[in-house]
């Protein structure tokens, strides 16, 4: 059996369809629970909002890339602490646009999660058998040192002049080539998105995939849904066009951390007797310091996050290397005028690794904006988490430093731009960094419908089953309690293909 | 009659000062580039002018903002956003241009708008914005300069003298390439077969000195290599 994909210049008039399940989003989460259920024999539909890209939709230019495969163009931001945060728009979703990381969340945080949200089968050892399910599927090995390029080597030799533990990045790639495209779409067709992975396989497996379909309520009444219903939109306008309707004997929700909650509160306030659905938004600030070498870094050369370091994941961050386009990196720099281009000039020599923090005190909520269809982010950076962050850039500095480099620029407000040594760096260390010096952003995103053992505090339980209802499901990362501490796409994707599987027992 | 004239008087002050604002946003930006899209020749010369403030004629890289194309990249990039956006860059772009009526720029003729300022005037009010102690001024700062930016190193010949030129990639075909077209175009017009799928390409590491990708290699270099073959 073998099943189809609609794309919008293919479209005639409206379009309707009956299956068992139908999956809003194909990014990670839900393409892994469109192939599962496919894979188990249900008829499933997959709807996108997204067009499918090819490498020749593929633009290198970081701007442009992101006006095409972001949400409101990559220029998402919160408010209450001002910071950008970018969600894709593309068959596959983030995997897309992403740096392919996959981590397993770690067991303490997994135990933190289970005492936190009263969860009894969400240890690691519970999780196994669905990362290394995906795991094989995907290919997901450790980064191989060939494609490393120096920058990333770098900070291996920073790691281990300092003592601290570092390893290469485990990652959803197979045969890189080193071109560090990962967020630009990759063109030598190595990273395994989920658009040239999970979906295929959905589709050999008799799942049909509607691309450029924007979901806009979930249909149902008492504890049942019955489908969804939308509307046909324009690859990168958004121009409305007909009407789509999917009636299904369930559905399966993973439009993302900041969709799904709209999407819920669309459809008459579903699922949410809790009142938690977007509450408790937690994010992944993250922050960057440039480092410059005496010699050159092969700037063009090397994977996107080859390699990171998880010494200091209980105090609350990970340090990883960064690659993204030039034009994206460059506004790193400080300045304007003749000396900003001589800077310029150094990116031969530089190489930029991050930090991302796990910001648990740090909460956000998410509404509708108007009835734009598109999310009000309200998010307050606690100065307890902005902390977290001052201590990973004085740690990355160390890290730089240890490498061999010449000087840093860490990229704190009030502090100087350039620093030339440990000990010109220690007031890093000596004042504690408060939020609104920090440069930070983030892709990271969790809570919005998170996953609690009693009803009156989650939204879903541990099969991702709505609490409220019978047949509705969310399988995106908004479930999370709070941070997995690392990236978190994997753990994403094994709680989705868990809740996949245990729905294809029911319907 | 005191109160009246007073009255008067300070109508006639408000008046001009209406006048003068009105005439300073939009009177002498010449006429608009009709090649442009999106910007008003108001927007354009703005843009020129900050482009070639953060990044002035001279040094390295050779080229300024303005002749690096940053202007007629803004205007590519504003034609991608959702409306809302591109009313946000505007907002941004006219508030630059007039700030210097609230917050002058250094020397004589400060409250000049942004685009009729001298260079050295320009770059001082960035860095005046830049080094704020408020957050709120830099992040608009950070805004401004992030769009600029972004737009210089869209430029192939900065990319090239920076050494950060993409290289050229030969993308092979993957099963999935024979289930979606290119976006917008309909399933008809994809062009591979079963038989690309086994179609021989590179898969080893890339050798950053390698050839560039076409669209950054420097055209008068292909030029000299076409005649030298001729």
């Amino acid at each position: 059996m073998s099943g189809s994909v609609g794309v919008f210049a293919d479209y005639r008039g409206s379009v309707t369809d009956r299956a068992d399940v139908v999956v809003v989003g194909s990014g990670p989460c839900g393409a892994v629970a469109a192939y599962e259920l496919a894979m188990a024999g249900k008829d499933v539909v997959l709807v996108e909002e997204g067009p499918p890209f090819t490498p020749a939709d593929f633009e290198l230019d970081g701007p442009i890339s992101m006006a095409r495969t972001m949400r409101e163009g990559g220029l998402r931001f919160t408010t209450g602490f001002v910071m950008p945060t970018m969600q894709a728009i593309a068959l596959g979703g983030g995997s897309l646009v992403n740096s392919a990381i996959c981590g397993r969340c770690p067991e303490f945080r997994l135990q933190e999660w289970a005492e936190a949200a009263d969860l009894d089968h969400t240890s690691r050892r519970e999780l196994e058998p669905h990362y290394d399910a995906i795991a094989e599927f995907l290919g997901i090995a450790p980064t191989p040192d060939d494609v490393q390029g120096p920058r990333n080597l770098l900070f291996r030799n920073g790691c281990k002049s300092l003592g601290w533990s570092s390893e290469p990045c485990a990652r959803n790639v197979v045969g890189c080539r080193g071109s560090g495209e990962c967020f630009t779409g990759c063109r030598a067709r190595a990273k395994q998105s989920m658009d040239i992975s999970y979906v295929p396989a959905a589709i050999r497996a008799g799942a049909r995939v509607y691309t450029s379909v924007q979901v806009q309520r979930v249909l149902g009444s008492g504890r049942r849904v019955t489908g969804i219903e939308g509307r046909l939109v324009a690859p990168f306008t958004g121009a409305p066009g007909a009407a789509v309707r999917i009636e299904a004997k369930a559905v399966v929700l993973a439009a993302g951390v900041l969709a799904t909650p709209l999407l819920l509160q669309r459809s008459g306030n579903l699922a949410n007797a809790s009142k938690q659905v977007g509450e408790n938004v937690q994010f992944h600030p993250g922050t960057s310091v440039m480092g410059v070498f005496p010699d050159a870094v092969d700037a063009v050369f090397g994977a996107t996050q080859g390699y990171q370091c998880l010494q200091f994941l209980r105090d609350g961050f990970k340090l990883e290397t960064l690659w993204a386009p030039p034009s994206v990196l460059a506004v790193r720099m400080p300045g304007v005028g003749l000396g900003f281009k001589r800077k310029l000039v150094d990116m031969q020599r530089a190489a930029i690794w991050d930090a991302i923090a796990s910001c648990q005190r740090s909460l956000g909520s998410v509404r509708e904006r108007g009835r734009s269809q598109q999310p009000a982010v309200r998010w307050r950076f606690h100065p307890e988490d902005a902390r977290i962050l001052g201590r990973a850039v004085w740690a990355l500095t160390q890290l730089f430093f240890a490498a061999g480099a010449e000087r840093v620029l860490p990229g704190v407000a009030g502090l100087p731009d350039e620093m030339h040594s440990l000990d010109e760096a220690r007031v890093l260390e000596q004042r504690p960094a408060r939020a609104g010096d920090l440069v930070v952003a983030s892709t990271h995103v969790f809570g919005s419908t998170r996953m609690h053992g009693d009803p009156s505090r989650g939204v879903v339980d541990e099969d991702c089953k709505t609490h409220d209802l019978d047949n509705l499901y969310v399988v995106d990362t908004g479930v999370f309690p709070m941070s997995p501490a690392v990236n978190p796409m994997f753990t994403g994707m094994a709680l989705a293909r868990r809740g996949a599987l245990a729905l294809a027992g029911r319907v | 009659m005191l109160p009246a004239v007073f009255v008067a008087l300070l109508y006639a002050l408000g008046a001009s000062l209406f006048l003068w604002a009105l005439a300073r946003a939009l009177l002498g930006y010449g006429t608009r580039d009709a090649s442009l899209s999106q910007l008003s020749a108001r927007e354009a010369a703005f843009l020129g002018a900050a482009a070639d403030a953060v990044f002035p004629p001279g040094g390295t890289p050779a080229l300024s903002g303005a002749e690096a194309g940053a202007v007629r990249h803004v205007d590519r990039w504003l034609a991608l956003l959702t409306r809302r956006n591109r009313v946000l860059i505007r907002l941004l772009v006219v508030f630059f241009e007039h700030v210097t009526l609230l917050i002058p720029a250094p020397g004589r003729g400060g409250r000049r708008r942004f685009s009729s300022l001298s260079l050295p005037q320009r770059i001082a009010l960035l860095e005046d914005w830049e080094h704020s102690p408020l957050r709120v001024r830099r992040i608009v700062f950070a805004s401004l300069r992030t769009i600029l930016t972004s737009s210089y190193f869209a430029s192939p010949a900065v990319l090239r003298e920076l050494g950060l030129a993409p290289l050229a990639i030969e993308s092979p075909v993957v099963a999935a390439d024979l289930l979606y077209p290119r976006v917008g175009q309909p399933r008809a017009s994809i062009r591979w077969t079963a038989e690309d799928l086994v179609r021989p390409v590179p898969r080893t590491p890339l050798d950053a000195r390698g050839p560039l990708h076409p669209d950054y290699r420097d055209p008068h270099a292909a030029v000299t290599l076409a005649e030298d073959r001729a």
